[in-house]
Order: structure tokens, then sequence, then C-alpha cells
């Protein structure tokens, strides 16, 4: 248990105490909260304009994990592979996979304080939401399907790109360059047809849809994704991408030379 | 029973053999420096033992067991600035601690301990981006000096520390081999491995000598050596110099050469002239003991570390 609390005690540390982490993961997915929330919805009806603010909130807590888990995550890994701390770790009588816990409870640790900051700001700003108590718990899992799936693409990168920059930059970029062409940045109906299906097969997406289906409603999610099918699909897939990023991660970052 | 012993262990990357054939044997207790120019295999071997690589072939025992089997036992210090500058030394300390599975309030009273060991209890709070090179290398040796420890390998952990930093690393050394720790030094400084009780230079991934200092300086056979400082390094210079050396070589340093010849008080007036000849003042001329660097030189003609 040392090992794990140990390692997520240094992840949360170096996550909050970094600028450029703060920046991506809080301040940046607020600003748009505040860009979104005062720029759309003119011709809206008044009734519809906070649920559409809710919309936008959700969509920025979806990417506050997106960059927790795609851009710090490899950031923090090829950090650590960098200034040299594997080897040092892996001289030691520790399991690689304590370590892995670790970092994964601190990066949920410190997205979920980023969401809970973009809804507040979002609600601040005139964001609701109208969501049974059930429907609240299930978008809480639908942002730990988001978690997981960003955490696996997160591990794939962090494990190939060994150059902390390129990993950051790496993982931001297809945050960005993803939630754009996914409609997490942008509705749903808006996209085309070929980029409609990606949304639905990217888990990130389908569980931001799903997450706004269930807190703002069907109009603001564009389809249903919470038919059986899109569901199954939607956690599977995050559980596959995290498997691989898992099976990745242990193998060869923690490979012997 | 040996601390370390080490038999025909290779190490190939490809078609590139890394290590052939290394053999060793390091006493509980001792305290022995690994001394050779970079890519001579010395990291590789050391990460051997250190369970961060895995031979081609050959064996390696701490203790008389495989180096997987006995981790705990051993404490590498890497060569890169591995603890996280976004953390105070206390916290980093404390990482280590609970990772070695030390119990939360055990691992601050030896984190305490440690850090007044090392010297730094006044900077214990400070971030590590805020130390010097030398506080964050003692730090980094703290973290392999927790409670059960027996071996200390350290991969150069002077690079890039300055005089004074270096004289209080290898206090922080002696501290350590005082409590019966073997300490394995891996340099490319020769003054620092003359500090070891014995020495291997290792050279293209074979060990080429292995004794106390002052042995292998005696076994080279070199006797005084002139060391000068010029105005100048080229190519003419070196070549003029060698007219003076044993072989025709010369050992270049950061502010100059060293020359190796028979009768050295015979030979500074020649030198002088010689070099005034061709433009080139010699602006400190000193004859002075072989190092462990002229030994590795007269051994390979290569020099151990890369000049300025």
């Amino acid at each position: 248990m040392g090992q794990i609390t140990a390692t997520f005690g240094k992840t949360i540390k170096e996550f909050t105490r970094a600028k450029p982490v703060l920046f991506w993961t809080i301040a940046w997915p607020i600003l748009w909260v505040l860009i979104g929330s005062y720029s759309f919805g003119g011709n809206a009806p008044t009734s519809v304009i906070p649920y559409l603010r809710g919309s936008i909130a959700i969509s920025m807590m979806t990417f506050a994990l997106m960059t927790a888990g795609i851009a710090n995550l490899p950031g923090n890994i090829a950090q650590d592979r960098e200034r040299g701390l594997l080897p040092k770790l892996m001289s030691m009588p520790i399991k690689p996979w304590r370590d892995f816990v670790g970092r994964i409870l601190g990066l949920l640790a410190f997205s979920s304080f980023a969401v809970v900051l973009v809804a507040v700001v979002g609600y601040a700003c005139g964001a609701r939401f109208s969501s049974t108590m059930i429907g609240a718990w299930q978008s809480i899992g639908f942002f730990l399907v988001v978690l997981l799936a960003s955490a696996g693409i997160g591990m794939i990168i962090g494990t190939f790109i060994r150059n902390v920059h390129g990993a950051i930059m790496t993982g931001v970029g297809i945050s960005v360059v993803t939630a754009s062409l996914s409609g997490v940045m942008a509705p749903y109906s808006s996209l085309p047809t070929l980029l409609q299906g990606f949304a639905r097969v990217y888990p990130i997406s389908s569980g931001n849809s799903s997450i706004t289906y269930l807190l703002v409603g069907e109009d603001f999610a564009g389809y249903n994704p919470l038919s059986v099918g899109q569901t199954a699909s939607t956690i599977m897939m995050s559980f596959l991408i995290f498997v691989v990023g898992l099976i990745v991660y242990s193998r060869w970052c923690w490979r012997k030379g | 029973m040996d601390a370390i012993y080490v038999e025909n262990v290779t190490k190939k990357y490809g078609d590139n053999e890394v290590l052939r054939g290394v053999n060793l044997r390091i006493g509980e207790g001792e305290f022995y420096s690994l001394m050779g120019p970079n890519g001579s295999g010395k990291t590789t071997l050391v990460s051997i033992m250190a369970s961060v690589r895995s031979p081609t072939s050959g064996r390696i025992e701490i203790y008389g067991r495989e180096p997987e089997q006995v981790k705990e036992l051993i404490g590498y210090v890497p060569q890169e600035n591995f603890t996280s500058p976004a953390l105070t030394g206390r916290e980093n300390l404390m990482y280590f601690a609970r990772l070695l599975g030390h119990p939360r309030r055990n691992a601050e009273k030896m984190v305490d301990n440690i850090l007044d060991k090392i010297g730094l209890s006044e900077d214990v709070d400070k971030r590590v981006s805020h130390y010097s090179g030398g506080m964050r290398k003692r730090l980094e040796v703290a973290t392999a000096l927790f409670p059960g420890t027996k071996i200390l390998i350290l991969d150069e952990p002077t690079t890039g520390l300055d005089p004074s930093a270096r004289r209080k690393f290898f206090g922080l050394i002696q501290d350590v081999k005082e409590e019966k720790t073997t300490v394995m030094l891996i340099t490319h400084i020769g003054a620092d491995a003359e500090l070891a009780s014995r020495v291997g230079l290792i050279d293209r991934g074979e060990i080429i000598a292995e004794d106390e200092p002052e042995r292998l300086k005696t076994a080279s056979g070199l006797k005084d050596v002139i060391n000068i400082e010029t105005t100048i390094k080229s190519e003419r210079v070196a070549t003029k110099l060698g007219n003076f050396s044993e072989g025709q070589k010369v050992l270049e340093t950061d502010v100059g050469y060293r020359v190796y010849c028979e009768d050295v008080e015979k030979a500074i007036p020649d030198i002088v002239r010689s070099l005034d000849a061709i433009g080139c003042k010699a602006t400190r001329i000193e004859t002075v003991r072989p190092s462990l660097e002229d030994v590795f030189f007269k051994l390979t003609e290569r020099t151990v570390r890369e000049v300025s």
C-alpha cells in the first residue's frame, strides 16, 4: 500500500506544481466555459440557454479529463524516464503495477478536482443540469470511462515518445484535434457523417455525449448514446484502449534493456 | 562470501558487444572504483548489477544470489538527476522511503536522520529545483542510504560538480564506508577513482587492469610526469611535445598536455625552448606524480575523459 500512496502523492504534487499542467487541465477549460457561456447561443430561447451552457461545461469537463490523461500522464511518464527515475525504480524492490495504480489514482484525483472546478465555474456562469440521482451517478461512471480511455492513450504516448515536451505536445495535439473532430468541442449535429461515425466509436466523445444526454438531454447530445449497443461500445472501447495502454506501458517502460 | 561476484559477463546490442567477458570480485565493505571512458561499458555493467538490464551471458551474484532476488540490499544511484525538482528534499526522500515499504512514521524518522547525515537538514523544505548540483547529488545518494542497503552503486556521481561539492560528496561517502557498506564508484575522473581501495580500469567492455591505486601506478612503470599548461593547443604543439615523451604520445588535458619521459628535470628546459620556437608559451610547467588517468593512457593510448 505504501508504494501506491507514495506514487499517488508524488503524482498529485507534481501535477499541482506544474504551471503548464494547471493551465491545460484547469485554466484552459475554464476559459472556454467563460467564453462559450457568453458567446454562443445568442439566438437560442432564454429557457434553453442554461442547458446550452450546461453542455458547454460538460464538454470542458471532458476536455479537462482528456488533457489530464492524454497530455499530463505521458508528460509525467516521459519526465520520470528522461531524468532517470525509471532505472532507479527498476533497481528497487517494487512492483510495476503498484507504480501504475499510484499514477492512475493520482490522475483520477487531480482530474476530478479539475472537473469539479470547471463544473463550479460553469454553474456560476449560469449552466444548469437536469437529471435524476441515478442519472448523476451514471454520468460519473461515464466520466470514469472517459478518463480510462484518456489514460490508455496517455500511457501509449508516454511509452513511445521519450522526450517530455514531445510527449506533452503530442498529447495536447491529440486532445485538441480529436475533441474537435469528434464533437466534444462542437455540436454532434454539425459534424459530417464520417465524423459522426468517429464520434460514436471514439469512447471519449461518446462518453461525453452520454454525460450530456444524462445531464442536459438528448437535444444537446445530438443522438441517443445510451442505447444498449452504443453504451456497450463506449465502455468496451474505453476498456480496450486502457488495457492496451496498460500492456504497452508495463511491457515497454519497465522492460529490462 | 563476495559482496559482488561477476563471472564472464557479456552484453550485446545487436552486433555491438558492450561487455566482453567481464570478471570481478568485490568483498564486503570494500570501496571499489571502476574507471573508464564514455562507452567503455561501465554503466552497462553496474546497471546489470542493479537489475536494470540483463546480461547476454555470464553470471552476477550479490551475496551469492541473483541481483533480482536481493534488490533490497542494493542502493543504486544512476548518473542522471532522478529526484523530482517539483518536490522538496524531504518529499523526495519520503517518496523513496515509502516505496521501500517503510511505514510513514518510521520513514519520517529515517528521513530526518539521513538528511542530517548528508548535511541537508536546513534545506529540507526547499524544492529540489532550487538545489545546487552538489546538494542534489547528495540527496540522490541519500535515496540509497535507507537501512538495509549493503551495496551502494554510484554511477558517475561527481560529473558536473565543482571541487568544493566534490569534496563534500566524498566526505559523505567516507561516512557511508565506515558503516561497512560496500561502495562501487563508476567514474572517468582519476582523482575520484584514487579514493577507492581498489580500482578496475575498463576499456571497450573489458577490465584491462585491476589493483590498488598505488600498485596500478607502480605496475605501469610510469615515473614522474611533466604537466604543462600552454597558451595554445594544436596538433603541432602535441607533435613537438611528443618528441620528448615515451612512444611520442602526450596526454591532452583541459589546459595543456602531460608528457612522459625518463629524465624530467633534463627535459623541461628543452621543452620550453622547443615550444618557444613554434610560438607557444608554457604558462605553467610542473613535475607531478602519475595519476590513474596517466596509467589508463599508458595502457590504452586513449584518454579516459574528453578534454574541453
